[in-house]
This record gives C-alpha cells, structure tokens and sequence, in this order.
C-alpha cells in the first residue's frame, strides 16, 4: 500500500497528569489486538512502527493480566502512527476509483505535567514546544476531565474543574508566542474540542448529559475563556467548537489488584470521532458560511475524499492524496456532500449492508464509525453539538 | 555531586531534584535511558554512567495511585560498584532519601540542584 494513498487524521488528548492519557492509549491499541475485535471489525488496527506496537500491547497485557500501570512519559512525548487497514484485500479495480484505500491515526501521547509546571531546562521546552506545534496540527482534540478528580472533590467540583480548565487555559496562552509562526492564526487546528470523562467507570450514575450539565454548571465561565483563548490561535475562529461535544471514557475498571481491560466505555468511539466528526462538522460549518475561503479549501478537500466513499461515489482519476482530495471536493456538488454528511439513521444501516454485501470494506467501515457515534448517543455516552 | 536524579510527587509531576552539575541534565539524562525499557526497575551502564530506575523505596504514590519511580545518571566515582539495581538502593538512595522524605507531599515542586 502507497503511503500516498492513506488518509491521516491526528488525535490531539489533553490531559493533567495522572489523568489516565497513556492507560487510554495501551487500552486502545492493546483491545484492538484482542481475537473478538480482530474477528468482529471490518478492519485491523496495526502500529505502523512495530516496535511502539509492541510496547503499547505489552502495557495492555500488563494492566490486563497484571494490574500493572503502564509507565508515564518523562521529559518527552511520543507520537504513535496507527493504520486501519482493511481486513480483505478489496477488490483491487474498484479501490482504484477511491480517492483513498486505509486510514491512519496518529496519536501524540506526552507528559501531563507540561500543562502544569514549568519545564527543566531548554531542551525539554523546545520538545514542549514542538509537540503542542503537532498536536495543533489534528481535526480534533479531546480534553480530559479526570474522574476521580471529580470524585474526589463530591460536592464542589467547581474546585477542580475551575483549576483544570484555567490550567488548559494558561498553558496554551503562555506558548501562544512559540506556537503561532509570526503571530498569524493557525488554519490547520483542533476545531473540535470534545470535553472527555476519563475514568468514568467510577461515576456510574453520571451519564454524558449529566457531565455535560455538571460543566456547564459548574465551569461554564471557564470553558468560554478557554473557548476564547483557542479562537485567538486559529483563522477563521467561528469554525471553532469548544466544549460543544461531550463523550465519557473508560480504559478498564480499576478494582483493588485487579484492572478489567474488558470493561471498557467509549473507546471504541476514538476512531469514528477522528475520522467522521471533523467531516460532518466541516460540511456543517461550510453549509452556514462560517469558513473562510482558504480555511474551506483546506478542511473540504478532505471531506470531499471521505463523502465520495460514504455514498460509494466512484472517481475517474486516482493518484496521489492532495491533488485527488481538491479534485474530489471540485467536482462533488454541495448536495452531494450535505446527504453524505447527513447520512443517519435507516439509510445508514442500508447503506452499510449494502457495503457489506458489496465486500466494499471501506465503505462498510466509514458507515459503521457513523453508526458507531449513532449508537454512543443513544447509550448517553456522547453528546454530538447541534450548532 | 555527580549525580542527576529525577523524580516526581505526590502532587508534583516529573522532575529533576538533582542536575549534577548541568545547566540542562535533560541530555545528559537522555544519553543514558534512551532504549531503557518501560519497567519499574532498571539498570544500564553506558560508558563510565550508570542509569538507575526503581520504584520509591517506601511504596509512596502519587495523586492518580502511581508508585513513585526514582530515576538517577551516576557518574564518576559514585557509578563504580553500582552494577544491579539492588546496589543503586544501597548506594544511592541514601543519598536522596532524606530530601525525598521532605519534599514528596509538597503542592508545589521544588527546585533542583547539586
């Protein structure tokens, strides 16, 4: 498979330390290599470097069998390149008219604590530096509310959740200098800012609109400042959802000695929200004429590639990814678009089966991922914004 | 003293308590862990340093439940005789467990030096 022909979405995870970034992440890729998963997805999920693969199962096998937590990060971050690759090898003929044939996730995972104290020394702060610069550079971001923070301070989690986000807030401001080239606002950023519970096995009676409630409550001052901040980073700041999007997250149940890698909530919901909620939220914001042309451009391109695949649109002229991404986004009308973007309900499901039956996997998996955020709201597990 | 060591709180996240002389320990710290395995206990000698990594002595955890790991770059006279990971406890943990013992609850970091 021709790197030119893979789609790539970064993820962006924000988080304190401690609250629970690399146990997401083992728990992640350590389920995807679990038989059930290999037998009931339409895809694999292989670590393109094999070496950060075996190292992230092993933790998964060590919180697993062990109850073992894996390592944090000291001093540095690192970035894990994920492939979603296609279980069958399709039909070579038709993939061809697709204007991609795998996806690929790359997760930036790096210490907590360089949100919340200052570095050591230069090096440290340059490698701070250069991995907020990446970590800026995904379609969505995923901020992370510690559950047993919220926990911990019952009754009064304004006291935690005010510190959190005000944490959030000053960290990006104070690298905003070292962050924008020139002072000039940033076109490719996080647009999405999904507030995440970590650890929300341990709030069992906080359903995702109760989270979402206790935010907005508690923080809601807060979230505008952050949303405010964010918006002076990046061009064309109405295309900009902050804390609009709420989903709850659990890596594993953590009982005394024990961690239930099983019992996982909301995981499965990382790769649909990287790859199909940019993409509806992009049309969305395109739709209101909330992007401006040069910002357009860059987010429709890909949203262009991802519509002709959901409603099995066939191109005439494959090739390498960025001049079939604008060329696809020429030539779908905005209708075309729209009806892929709102594709929902029944006629997903059909169009799935149709894929399905058409052993056209990537179709089958892009409307599977919808399904998937369908499904994480009805089980109240992931508030999707209606703006 | 020729030691850099690394550690974290209880409330404190990673940090160097000891630089061993260097304005920036970081690429001194990196020369040697670099490759070192993500387990609580390690040892490696690269050169005349040695690179140590055990969990705190005393079993104290940080704020998310996380046994505290120590992490030390020996050089010089003190790296010689530190060969197991058992040598660095009886050897060099003496040397830091009293500053531990003083600083591991504080909110805020102290800051390095030595």
């Amino acid at each position: 498979m021709k790197p030119s022909r893979v789609l790539e979405q970064n993820i962006a995870v924000f988080g304190a330390s401690g609250s629970g970034k690399t146990v997401m992440l083992s728990s992640f890729y350590g389920a995807t290599q679990e038989p059930q998963y290999r037998q009931n997805n339409l895809f694999h999920v292989v670590a393109d470097d094999a070496g950060q693969g075996t190292r992230l199962h092993q933790s998964y096998l060590g919180m697993k069998n062990s109850a073992r937590l894996p390592m944090s990060n000291h001093f540095s971050a690192t970035s894990y390149s994920f492939s979603v690759r296609l279980k069958d090898e399709p039909d070579a003929k038709a993939m061809k008219k697709k204007p991609f044939d795998a996806l690929r996730l790359v997760w930036h995972d790096y210490p907590g604590e360089w949100f919340e104290q200052n570095v050591s020394g230069p090096e440290e702060a340059q490698r701070r530096i250069d991995t907020f610069k990446s970590l800026l550079g995904s379609d969505v971001a995923l901020l992370l509310v510690d559950g047993q923070r919220l926990l911990d301070n019952a009754g009064e989690e304004e006291r935690y959740l005010k510190a959190l986000l005000a944490t959030f807030h000053n960290g990006l401001l104070s690298l905003k200098d070292d962050l924008l080239e020139d002072g000039k606002p940033l076109v490719e950023f996080p647009r999405i800012w999904i507030m995440a519970l970590s650890k929300s096995d341990l709030l069992p009676n906080l359903d995702v609109f109760k989270f979402r409630d206790l935010l907005i409550e508690k923080a809601g001052d807060e979230m505008a400042d952050l949303r405010q901040v964010l918006a002076g980073l990046v061009e064309g700041s109405d295309a900009l959802s902050v804390g609009e999007d709420f989903v709850l997250l659990s890596s594993a149940r953590f009982d005394a000695g024990k961690v239930e890698v099983t019992e996982r909530i909301g995981l499965d919901l990382i790769l649909p929200l990287a790859a199909v909620l940019p993409f509806e939220r992009h049309l969305r914001w395109a739709e209101l004429k909330l992007l401006p042309a040069k910002v357009g451009e860059k987010l429709l391109s890909g949203a262009g590639a991802l519509a002709a695949v959901l409603v099995g649109i066939k191109i005439k002229r494959p090739g390498p990814i960025g001049p079939v991404l604008k060329f696809v986004g020429l030539v779908l009308s905005q209708e075309v678009l729209n009806d892929a973007a709102k594709l929902a309900g029944d006629r997903l499901q059909v169009l799935h089966a149709e894929a399905l039956a058409k052993r056209d996997y990537l179709t089958a998996a892009l409307t599977r991922f919808k399904i998937d955020l369908e499904a994480g709201e009805e089980k109240r597990i992931f508030i999707r914004s209606l703006r | 003293m020729s030691l850099i060591w690394a550690t974290r709180g209880r409330n404190w996240g990673f940090r160097f308590l000891r630089d061993g002389g260097f304005q920036d320990p970081l690429p001194e710290y990196d020369s040697v862990f670099s490759g070192v395995e993500d387990e609580p206990e390690a040892w490696r000698r690269v050169a005349e340093k040695v690179a140590l990594r055990f969990p705190d002595p005393l079993g104290r955890k940080d704020a998310a439940g996380r046994v505290i790991p120590h992490e030390f770059v020996a050089f010089g006279p003190l790296a010689e005789g530190v060969d197991t990971v058992a040598d660095g406890l009886r050897l060099i943990w003496p040397l830091v467990a009293e500053e531990f013992a003083r600083v591991w609850e504080r909110p805020r970091p102290p800051s390095s030096g030595g």
